[in-house]
């Protein structure tokens, strides 16, 4: 009927642009330290369920933390009864049926997000630096260690931070609601502008040699 | 040179000394800077001040009131006599600020010239400007008080803020350091090395360029000694050094404000520290005498000449008279003498020696009279009379300090648990005992910290799992804090003549001593009517003489007279850096960048950014009611619900029923609050038997949400539902006209669009434009044929460009915001929150039909019930002006007689379907019937009648159109 839709982040690609798994998506390459990268992407599936049940029990990852499965699927543990789960792109179908077929005698609730939500990803040595510019929340080791997630005011946006180390350097994926994407991510730019932050195009998947 | 320094320099620098031990001057770096216009050398590292010393320049600045000529005083950030102008900066703290290349710094305060002020004539009034004069004076006649002000303003010396100055980049930054110690001299280093090694994370803040405090203007001991404490600093992990950066404020929970200065990015950074102990250690700030001359330039404190020298390698006069009363007057001595000063005389205060008055002029100090009747000549009085504790930040943290009379200063007393002090704060004696003690400081401070830490962490959701296999330490005993001796010093603070005792507002002694004959007996007082204290230093320099001169007119001790409360900011503070970034969220629809392209005038509604219009609302709305039209609804607010109990948590919000809304069903729905003032509207669709999509308005979505979440967390946690909120997953688009089926026809997959198959009220999933998983619901708040495509956002700008490239045949346009609310005037649907107001509630909204109180319950039943027993609320009526070319605009008020209000124009605009004026309104009930005439007040003061109409809608009442 109509042209084969391409999929769009909320956030301008940076150019050079490119299509790839459907979706627009900057192809720029850098080698800066600190680098920004959307992540919007990936496969985003919410899942609601009771904390002490079964699904909890097989997904494994408590509020506050996050895990890979043996999926590689990247799950958050985003709120007490909450989770949300991050795989490549296209996943989205596969991990909704995964859980689906998660026997649990209490009310499960799986929403594919993936069109909802903005994701991206800083990666780099003074991501920290530049996070506490614009975030409240303590993110020594001893607090936000590898691992930890949590919800905040991040440039008085509600944002889900998750610490996803990449091969031992300092990584953190932020997630907010799909309409602030934009302005969430010139605001990490302008926040990370010191420390020589820069624009990296997406690669999927960008989350590999990180347990939980 | 760079191209911005000046080229040509008269002045050089004639008071340079040679190479001096603790110099923080780099010789190989010289460089230009204009100065009053004048170009002048300078060294990288030199203050403003120092750079223009250096040059022989004494007088940088006029004072507040009396205008007289200022020079050093201090030598710091203190400095009251050398506040400038850097470019269009003002207020530059002078004798602080690093001269940079081509900077161009001028006097402030000052008319025609620095050198012959015309306002210096206050100098002669001065009698007639003692304290109070100000408000003696501009009270009366009332009517004046215009003229006043506008004089007042000319002399006011806070300097002038251009309007045109580029806006800086501000910002601030979180920081949960376990220990801040603020004052990086000797004992705030040596503290932050014992908690550093002791495991804490450390922020040890200086408000100089440099660590070490009083130890960088010493001798070549106290330069070993520094040298050693730098390289513990430097060689030990866990501590963030912040040079040229102040302790502003300590609050609750020991929420500390930093203001860090001097950073290559940033103009100054506000930096909010949840420290969990905080080590005061700022040192002593030395005092100035308060006797007849004491402003005069070239009358220095003893740790300024000691600065100029020994840091800037400044010659600070050519012949001295020392006025000493302890070391510190004895080494300025020592330095003066070694750097061929001739020190004509030292007036040792601790033999019984004493200065009367300082003779001087434009020049500068001419003669010393001493007490014992000498006169001395002399180009430089350096003063050593003893030092004022900065308790402020203790002050802050609760503590009242204590008056020690043998020691002629201020002590703590009381500190809590997560503040401790180091340094001459606490006490004196050698430099060994000095380093001790804050050791000890430092390592109990970082004991405290770690229990501290241990709590927080305790909180910490799912660190356990983390910790498991940690042992936990056992608790430490507090460490032992050794006594610092405290040395007697002579009670110095006011001489036998009269004086200067706040330099920055030109209070002098007799002012202070006015005060008190005039009744203003108690320090605080005192202080708000002389202003003492209330200048750009804060009472750093002047609040103990205060003190001391208010004691002796009242005939107390300093102790029983007490002292003013220091408040925040320790340091002042630019708006800039309190303000730091503007963070303001913004939402943008998938489909904005095609919204831009097209010229759309923005929206600002709420975060959301929307077009408002393309061009012509007028011509928007026509092509509605002919052809077809788009219009981007992606933030309405929606919600995805799910469960067995949805129905009942339906029911509980809406006032209408909500039991047997079948699948592929939709139906409006209104929410008030439990008193029954209409609170949000929307339609929700079943979309499967466990599956609702809940639409809110726009504006309201949040407070729908919390609504929710306030209902099921609290009233009815058993109830099995999940409630998502999916504004942003989905674009929505209105596509509404009488060609929107022919449209949807041409792009949509998997739904019968027929008027059978899918009437009026109903939802249906499928495929459009190729994108799968959307679904639509034929509702109409345009009044016409329309359809509320939901698209995965992603895919929304496919789905909108599709749609325009399609219906191009079709007469398909865009129409925005303003011309959807024209289409819903016509068909008379409200908007709540413009329609309605707080007090509106469902039956005065004309929803009556919408209510069911035959429902158990809902939220606002109990004051339903109670208004449908009573008819005595305004009502929401359409009404149309009689003159159908005006338009009252909303907010009109409609009267009865005279003035009586009776109702107000909530909706207005003029009909291009009609072609005439169009309202909706809210009327008392006795103007509610349908025929009634009711008076408009227009702003202009003109009234005109209007009739009350049968419905709300002007347009197509029936909803033929609607309904296909």
């Amino acid at each position: 009927v109509a042209e084969a839709p391409v999929a769009r982040s909320p956030i301008a690609p940076a150019a050079p642009v490119t299509v790839e798994h459907g979706w627009e998506i900057s192809a720029r390459r850098t080698g800066a330290s600190l680098r920004i990268m959307d992540c919007t992407p990936l496969a985003k599936v919410l899942v609601h369920a009771c904390a002490d049940g079964e699904v909890a029990r097989i997904l494994a990852v408590p509020f506050g933390r996050m895990a890979r499965d043996e999926h590689e699927t990247l799950v958050v543990g985003s709120g007490p009864g909450e989770w949300l789960l991050l795989a490549p792109p296209g996943a989205a179908q596969a991990v909704i049926r995964r859980v689906e077929e998660m026997p649990d005698e209490g009310l499960v609730s799986v929403f594919g997000a993936t069109h909802g939500r903005a994701l991206m990803r800083i990666t780099g040595a003074r991501a920290a630096d530049l996070l506490s510019k614009v975030c409240g929340v303590a993110l020594s080791e001893k607090v936000t260690p590898d691992g930890a997630a949590f919800r905040s005011s991040v440039a008085k946006l509600v944002t889900d931070v998750v610490r996803d180390d990449q091969d031992g350097v300092l990584s953190y994926l932020l997630h907010c609601e799909r309409s602030s994407g934009q302005y969430l991510f010139d605001a990490l730019i302008d926040a990370g502008d010191e420390f020589g932050i820069e624009v990296e195009g997406f690669v999927a998947p960008p989350m590999r040699g990180v347990s939980g | 040179l760079t191209p911005s320094e000046p080229r040509i320099s008269k002045h050089s620098m004639s008071m340079r000394l040679g190479l001096q031990p603790g110099e923080v001057i780099d010789r190989k770096r010289r460089f230009r800077f204009t100065w009053n216009g004048e170009a002048y050398p300078a060294y990288e590292g030199d203050t403003i001040v120092s750079a223009l010393a250096a040059c022989g320049e004494r007088v940088f600045s006029r004072s507040f009131k009396y205008h007289r000529p200022r020079g050093l005083l201090t030598a710091s950030f203190l400095d009251p006599g050398c506040v400038v102008r850097v470019g269009d900066e003002p207020n530059v703290r002078g004798a602080h600020r690093r001269v940079e290349p081509g900077m161009v710094v001028s006097p402030q305060n000052a008319w025609p010239s620095l050198r012959f002020d015309a306002k210096s004539a206050n100098g002669a009034l001065g009698r007639f400007l003692s304290a109070g004069f100000y408000y003696k004076t501009f009270i009366r006649p009332r009517r004046l008080w215009p003229v006043y002000r506008r004089v007042l303003r000319r002399f006011s010396a806070g300097g002038v803020v251009s309007p045109n100055s580029p806006h800086g980049y501000f910002d601030k930054r979180y920081a949960h350091p376990d220990v801040v110690v603020a004052g990086g001299g000797p004992a705030g280093m040596a503290a932050a090395v014992a908690a550093a090694e002791a495991g804490a994370q450390v922020l040890l803040v200086e408000e100089e360029y440099e660590l070490g405090g009083h130890l960088r203007w010493g001798n070549e001991v106290d330069l070993a000694a520094l040298r050693e404490l730098r390289g513990e600093v430097e060689s030990t992990s866990g501590i963030e050094v912040m040079t040229d950066s102040v302790v502003t404020g300590r609050y609750d929970g020991n929420w500390v404000a930093v203001l860090q200065r001097n950073l290559p990015h940033v103009v100054e950074r506000l930096i909010k520290a949840r420290a969990k102990t905080l080590v005061v250690a700022p040192g002593l700030i030395e005092r100035p005498y308060v006797f007849e001359g004491n402003d005069t330039h070239g009358v220095v404190l003893s740790s300024a000449a000691r600065r100029l020298i020994n840091l800037y390698a400044v010659r600070p006069g050519e012949r001295a008279v020392v006025f000493s009363a302890n070391e510190s007057g004895d080494a300025a001595v020592e330095d003066l003498e070694r750097i061929g000063v001739e020190v004509a005389r030292v007036v040792d205060a601790r033999r019984g020696g004493d200065i009367l008055r300082v003779s001087g002029g434009s020049k500068g100090v001419h003669y010393v009279e001493c007490a014992d009747g000498t006169k001395v000549e002399c180009d430089l009085l350096v003063t050593a009379v003893g030092w004022t504790a900065p308790t402020s930040l203790l002050n802050m943290a609760g503590d009242r300090p204590v008056y020690n009379e043998s020691a002629a200063r201020f002590f703590p007393s009381k500190l809590p648990d997560d503040v401790l002090a180091a340094g001459g704060l606490v006490g004196d004696g050698m430099l060994d005992e000095q380093l001790a003690h804050a050791r000890a400081v430092g390592s109990e401070a970082a004991r405290r910290a770690a229990l501290t830490a241990r709590t927080l962490l305790a909180g910490v959701p799912q660190r356990t799992e983390q910790g498991a296999g940690e042992q936990e330490e056992p608790e430490s005993a507090p460490v032992k804090i050794p006594e610092l001796p405290v040395n007697d010093h002579p009670a110095l603070f006011y001489g036998r003549t009269d004086g200067i005792v706040d330099y920055s507002e030109d209070v002098t002694s007799k002012d202070l001593h006015a005060a008190k004959k005039e009744g203003y007996d108690s320090i605080e007082l005192a202080k708000r009517y002389t202003t003492a204290t209330m200048g750009p230093a804060q009472g750093k320099l002047e609040t103990v003489n205060a003190v001391a001169i208010m004691a002796a007119a009242t005939g107390s001790s300093i102790e029983e007279t007490g002292t003013t409360v220091w408040r925040p900011p320790y340091s002042p503070i630019t708006l800039g850096a309190l303000a730091g970034r503007i963070f303001e969220p913004v939402r943008y629809s998938p489909m904005q960048p095609w919204h831009e392209r097209r010229g759309a005038k923005p929206l600002v509604a709420g975060a959301w950014i929307r077009p408002d219009h393309y061009g012509d609302p007028a011509s928007e709305v026509l092509n509605v009611r002919e052809n077809v039209g788009l219009i981007d609804v992606t933030p309405l607010g929606k919600f995805d619900l799910r469960g067995p109990d949805v129905p009942k948590l339906l029911n509980l919000l809406y006032v209408n029923k909500w039991s047997t809304l079948d699948v592929g069903a939709v139906r409006y729905g209104v929410m008030c609050l439990e008193d029954g003032v209409v609170f949000d509207d929307g339609v929700t669709g079943r979309l499967a038997p466990d599956r609702y999509i809940m639409t809110t308005t726009s504006s309201g979505a949040a407070s729908v949400s919390e609504w929710i979440d306030n209902w099921l967390q609290t009233a009815h946690p058993e109830w099995r539902i999940h409630v998502t909120p999916v504004t942003t997953a989905y674009a929505s688009i209105n596509v509404a006209g009488p060609k929107s089926r022919e449209l949807l026809l041409r792009l949509t997959e998997g739904v019968d669009l027929s008027p059978g198959a899918f009437p009026y009220m109903r939802v249906r999933t499928g495929r459009i434009a190729g994108v799968d998983d959307c679904f639509m619901w034929r509702i109409g708040f345009t009044g016409e044929l329309s359809y509320e495509v939901h698209v995965p956002a992603a895919y929304g700008l496919h789905a909108w460009k599709a749609l325009m490239d399609r219906g191009a045949d079709l007469g398909v346009a865009p129409f925005g915001v303003e011309a959807q609310r024209i289409l819903r005037l016509e068909k008379g649907h409200l908007i709540v929150g413009q329609d309605t107001d707080g007090l509106t509630g469902a039956y005065g909204a004309g929803l009556d039909w919408a209510v069911k109180l035959d429902k158990d319950d809902f939220a606002g039943k109990p004051e339903l019930v109670w208004q449908s027993e009573r008819d005595e609320y305004h009502r929401l009526v359409g009404l149309q002006p009689q003159d159908g070319s005006v338009v009252p605009p909303e907010a009109s008020q409609i009267v009865e007689g005279k003035n009586k209000i009776v109702g107000r124009i909530t909706s207005s605009r003029m009909s291009p379907t009609l072609g005439r004026s169009i309202c909706l309104g809210m009327v008392a009930p006795h103007l509610a019937r349908a025929g009634t005439t009711v008076t408009v007040h227009l702003p202009d003061e003109k009234r005109i009648p209007a009739r009350v109409m049968e419905h709300h809608a002007h347009f197509d009442p029936e909803g033929v159109r609607q309904r296909g």
